[in-house]
């Protein structure tokens, strides 16, 4: 083996064969898991592992929570339940600008083409003025 | 003596190594260098621009829109330097946006499929069209954003959509026993109400355990036997590093949208039975019409073949094609050899139906 490493100009490396060992070791492992992962058993046993940790771990969370909240209240600070309230409103806000700024983009497109038209916007209000006596004449 | 010498230098070699496979696991890459501008933000969703290297004129008219995953971080799409589908993209003249869901905080964890496929999306576009100018567009959806891209182009088929490229999209979750989180998530194993009432949104930790738990051996131990080995050889390791990077960067899931995913979706398969109804609107996939690639990875394990193929008979597209490839669920847009396979195969379908 190592005559024909020499031959091919490499230095025998004593730790390849581990690792070629290892690897092969690995593959089989490998496989086995990604059986072993799909099947029920596993699934019912993950399963079963998280809702004991959801369970044995709420009431502390609970607990923990109910303490914050009233040392939080103590110091005058707003508790997670004020926080989170205050970001969706902001969220709303925002919202309701992205729905402006929506708008705004319309209107520009309505003036670029008015413009480019030659028709331009400047000359249309002109017509304003007049509606406006007519309803002061229609309310005399 | 001679021994010893030996011995003390085998452990300082050993030492060494450690100390730069540590250095390597626990420092972050610089990722996502494209230049880019925030051109859009709504609550944690952001839109970006990329900055064009391709003059106006030798551009391809239609932009293009990006829409990753809500569980990952996007960057994955813009790795590192030379190994970036962005870079790849606007360097072939595209227009290219991305659009970065963010990390969903408490106050979002009632978000939903709906709003983001009719909220998010939507106004993400219409700021998009309002760049761009242009009022058609291209739309690349990957794995969970192929959920929301294809929820959008079957409920809003007449806004301009005109490619639609699905990268590993879960849509079809009728093969129970090939889908391994499929039985994961069985009603009779796991109780969705009990995790979200705890957490509000489902952590990013628990979803990167799933995804890695499907994997266990090639994950927690073959990846970093695979550092070890090659750590004297720094493009592997800069490789390494960069999607350690990206794996470690883990992003909550909306709980609304993650109990969708469960119920909805991988417990009973409703968008392929035709039964999903978002905000009120059945969603119907033979009211897309969008010109379609749908691109599937052949050894995907957490978006298995069986889960892609089933939209191309359900689309109304008339210009549609089913692109299989080697290679796993990111390595197939994030691999080493995703610039030679994928990303041109990509390019050059959306070239021919983007002038």
């Amino acid at each position: 083996m190592s005559d024909k490493q020499a031959a091919n100009g490499k230095e025998f490396d004593p730790a390849e064969t581990f690792r070629e060992m290892r690897d092969t070791y690995l593959d089989a492992w490998a496989k086995t898991m990604v059986d072993t992962v799909n099947t029920d058993a596993y699934a019912k046993a993950s399963g079963m592992m998280l809702n004991n940790y959801l369970s044995t771990s709420s009431p502390f969370r609970e607990a923990v929570e109910k303490v914050m909240l009233q040392a939080l209240q103590q110091f005058s600070m707003p508790s997670r339940a004020d926080v989170v309230s205050v970001a969706e409103r902001t969220v709303n806000i925002e919202v309701r600008l992205d729905d402006m700024d929506a708008k705004l983009d319309r209107i520009q497109n309505v003036l670029t083409k008015l413009a480019s038209t030659g028709r331009s916007p400047a000359a249309r209000p002109a017509a304003k003025p007049a509606a406006r006596r007519a309803r002061k004449k229609g309310a005399k | 003596m001679y021994e010893a010498s030996v011995v003390t230098d085998q452990l300082l070699t050993v030492g060494e190594k450690l100390s730069e496979f540590t250095k390597a696991v626990t420092t972050k890459a610089s990722i996502a260098q494209t230049p880019k501008e925030l051109i859009w933000t709504l609550n944690k969703a952001k839109l970006y621009r990329y900055i064009p290297v391709v003059p106006k004129e030798e551009r391809h008219p239609v932009p293009l829109l990006l829409v990753f995953a809500l569980m990952n971080r996007p960057y994955i799409l813009d790795l590192k330097p030379g190994h970036s589908f962005v870079e790849f993209m606007v360097k072939s003249g595209y227009d290219l946006y991305l659009l970065d869901w963010g990390a969903p905080g408490p106050e979002d964890k009632n978000l939903k499929f709906d709003d983001y496929a009719l909220d998010y999306l939507p106004r993400a576009i219409r700021k998009l069209k309002a760049v761009s100018g242009s009022e058609e567009f291209s739309m690349l959806g990957w794995c969970i954003g192929a959920i929301i891209t294809t929820l959008y182009a079957a409920l809003r088929p007449n806004d301009g959509l005109r490619n639609l490229v699905l990268l590993t999209a879960p849509l079809d979750f009728s093969n129970k026993d090939g889908i391994t989180f499929s039985r994961w998530v069985d009603e009779r194993y796991f109780d969705v109400e009990k995790v979200l009432a705890a957490f509000g949104n489902m952590p990013g930790e628990m979803i990167d355990y799933g995804a890695k738990a499907l994997k266990p051996v090639e994950n927690y131990v073959g990846n970093y036997l695979k550092l070890w080995d090659n750590l004297d050889n720094p493009q592997v390791v800069d490789a390494w590093q960069a999607m350690n990077t990206w794996v470690t960067d883990n992003v909550p899931l909306a709980g609304g949208a993650f109990r969708q995913l469960v119920v909805d979706l991988y417990r009973n398969d409703r968008l392929m039975r035709g039964e999903w109804v978002i905000r009120g609107e059945r969603v119907d996939l033979s009211r897309i019409r969008a010109k379609l690639l749908t691109v599937i990875a052949e050894g995907d394990h957490i978006t298995p073949p069986c889960q892609s193929a089933a939209i191309m008979s359900k689309v109304s597209s008339k210009d549609k094609e089913l692109f299989r490839i080697p290679g796993g669920h990111i390595g197939i847009m994030a691999g080493s050899g995703a610039g030679k396979r994928t990303w041109p195969h990509i390019e050059g379908w959306l070239a021919s139906r983007s002038k």
